[in-house]
């Protein structure tokens, strides 16, 4: 067996519930464009994202990491003491020195026997934060451990990145215990491509352009994906459903395509055109919607990107414990819906950009 | 803030925990030693009920300097469905939008920030059902 490759996994382990959190408030492409004097029609036409979320003034990665971790302890409605670990993974944290998983962990009442820990790997520390869960639950060294994706990205102003940099969050609890998604297997590709970074005390992120899709983005995902199935003996129709990282809505749809699967197989995942990218929530953000909308039997497949560079692969199987989930009301479909539009004025006070 | 107050406060903000007098067994918060109705010490914590409608509300314009970065800001008088009565930031709101009585749950939040250095303050806001 290969020394990255943790499947095929014989007991059931999986993800025992999930939730999610967008911010409510929105501003359109057309909004950035008027702004800039850009042609808002072909930016959407390239990245084919209309509008992205927006945390309010009184929200970071911490309040939208309780809220996607409160979702998902109401949704499987278990005590939050057995929970045994708690990973946090985002590039924006409100402190540099001080690890929003203690916050999360005190606001879902899961303080004081576990262990905790921020997470960075640009858009795939949360799922990074799902491997080491598994790892922990199926070694019996917990119980049940809470894997966060969560951002509130940052981008400079008239930067292309200002287009999609979104926000969001979704959290995933890991367990043995009435498993929802049944893990396969899980297996990762790990690149040293400066393709994005920020460095120590930068407010904003730099980026290599074009050279952030074909030997980043396109190379990992389609080789964490590939490596997967391979391992699995499975194909791309084996699968019901299949989530990618989302920096807009044109790189998974083009990934998809290079690797087999159908337009109906990603379509539910894609919140990016409403939401933009939630970087390290994305492709979470995709799965917790897919989940809610699946049924029991189904197989999803889902690989995360996070410059720098890695993509993370998993393969999971629905069972019959998901009928009772799927009828919590704050749901992906829910956030994405509830929203208010602003304009750039109010956008770059929020952003923190305009001060007083 | 200063840290001793964030970390001695936590539970009862993070948690939105009151106390529930054994003797005299009426609810209230926040959390104190003793209960405010009877003086008794023999109390419980109590977890409030997370929903609830708005009596009362107000907008701010003036405030403290760590709270003058969300300002204008609504706050309200809001009855928890359990029957205790809470002070708190409506927030993802504007002042027209609201009317007495109105539904709403709790939602976390920052609550201060201590300028571009110092400890951010979270605790419970609510937001309109």
């Amino acid at each position: 067996m290969n020394k990255h490759f943790q499947g095929i996994i014989m007991s059931k382990l999986g993800i025992v519930s999930y939730g999610s959190y967008i911010p409510k408030y929105r501003i359109s492409i057309e909004e950035i464009a008027k702004v800039w004097d850009d042609d808002p029609n072909e930016i959407i036409s390239q990245l084919q994202v209309f509008s992205k979320s927006v945390p309010g003034p009184d929200e970071d990665v911490a309040t939208m990491s309780v809220e996607a971790a409160r979702n998902t302890i109401s949704r499987w409605k278990g005590n939050p003491q057995d929970i045994g670990a708690i990973y946090v993974g985002s590039e924006s944290h409100p402190y540099a020195v001080k690890p929003t998983a203690t916050i999360v962990a005190a606001a879902i009442d899961a303080e004081k026997e576990l262990t905790a820990a921020d997470l960075e790997f640009a858009c795939k520390a949360g799922t990074a934060g799902m491997q080491m869960c598994f790892g922990l639950v199926k070694s019996e060294m917990i119980k049940f451990g809470l894997a966060i994706g969560s951002d509130d990205s940052q981008a400079k102003p008239r930067d292309p990145l200002e287009y999609t940099a979104g926000a969001g969050s979704a959290a995933f609890l890991i367990g043995k215990e009435r498993v929802v998604a049944e893990l396969e297997g899980t297996y990762s590709i790990t690149t040293d491509t400066p393709d994005f970074w920020r460095r120590e005390g930068a407010v904003f992120p730099s980026h290599g352009n074009r050279f952030t899709g074909q030997p980043a983005y396109f190379q990992h995902t389609v080789d964490a994906s590939k490596g997967l199935m391979e391992k699995l003996g499975t194909k791309p129709s084996d699968y019901n459903h299949v989530t990618f990282h989302q920096p807009n809505t044109k790189f998974p749809l083009t990934v998809a395509k290079m690797l087999g699967f159908t337009a109906e197989q990603i379509d539910n995942s894609l919140i990016c055109k409403n939401i933009g990218n939630a970087y390290s929530a994305s492709s979470m953000l995709g799965l917790a919607h897919i989940l809610n909308n699946s049924n029991s039997g189904d197989r999803i497949f889902m690989t995360s990107y996070g410059s720098g560079a890695g993509s993370d692969a998993f393969s999971f199987s629905i069972t019959d414990e998901i009928e009772e989930l799927k009828s919590y009301p704050l749901t992906v479909e829910y956030y994405v819906n509830n929203k208010e539009e602003i304009n750039y004025g109010k956008y770059s006070r929020y952003k923190g950009i305009l001060r007083c | 803030m200063e840290p001793p107050k964030i970390w001695r406060e936590r539970r009862g903000k993070y948690l939105v925990l009151g106390i529930l007098c054994q003797d005299c067994k009426k609810k209230s918060f926040p959390i104190t030693q003793y209960c405010p109705h009877c003086s008794s010490e023999n109390i419980a914590e109590l977890k409030l009920a997370q929903t609830g409608k708005i009596l009362h509300f107000t907008r701010v314009s003036q405030t403290a300097e760590e709270l003058m970065f969300y300002a204008p800001y609504i706050i309200g008088l809001v009855e928890l469905d359990d029957g205790i009565k809470v002070t708190g930031q409506i927030t993802d709101t504007k002042l027209e939008d609201l009317t007495e009585g109105m539904k709403v749950r709790m939602v976390f939040r920052t609550l201060s920030k201590n300028g571009e250095e110092g400890l951010i303050g979270y605790g419970f806001k609510f937001v309109l059902i």
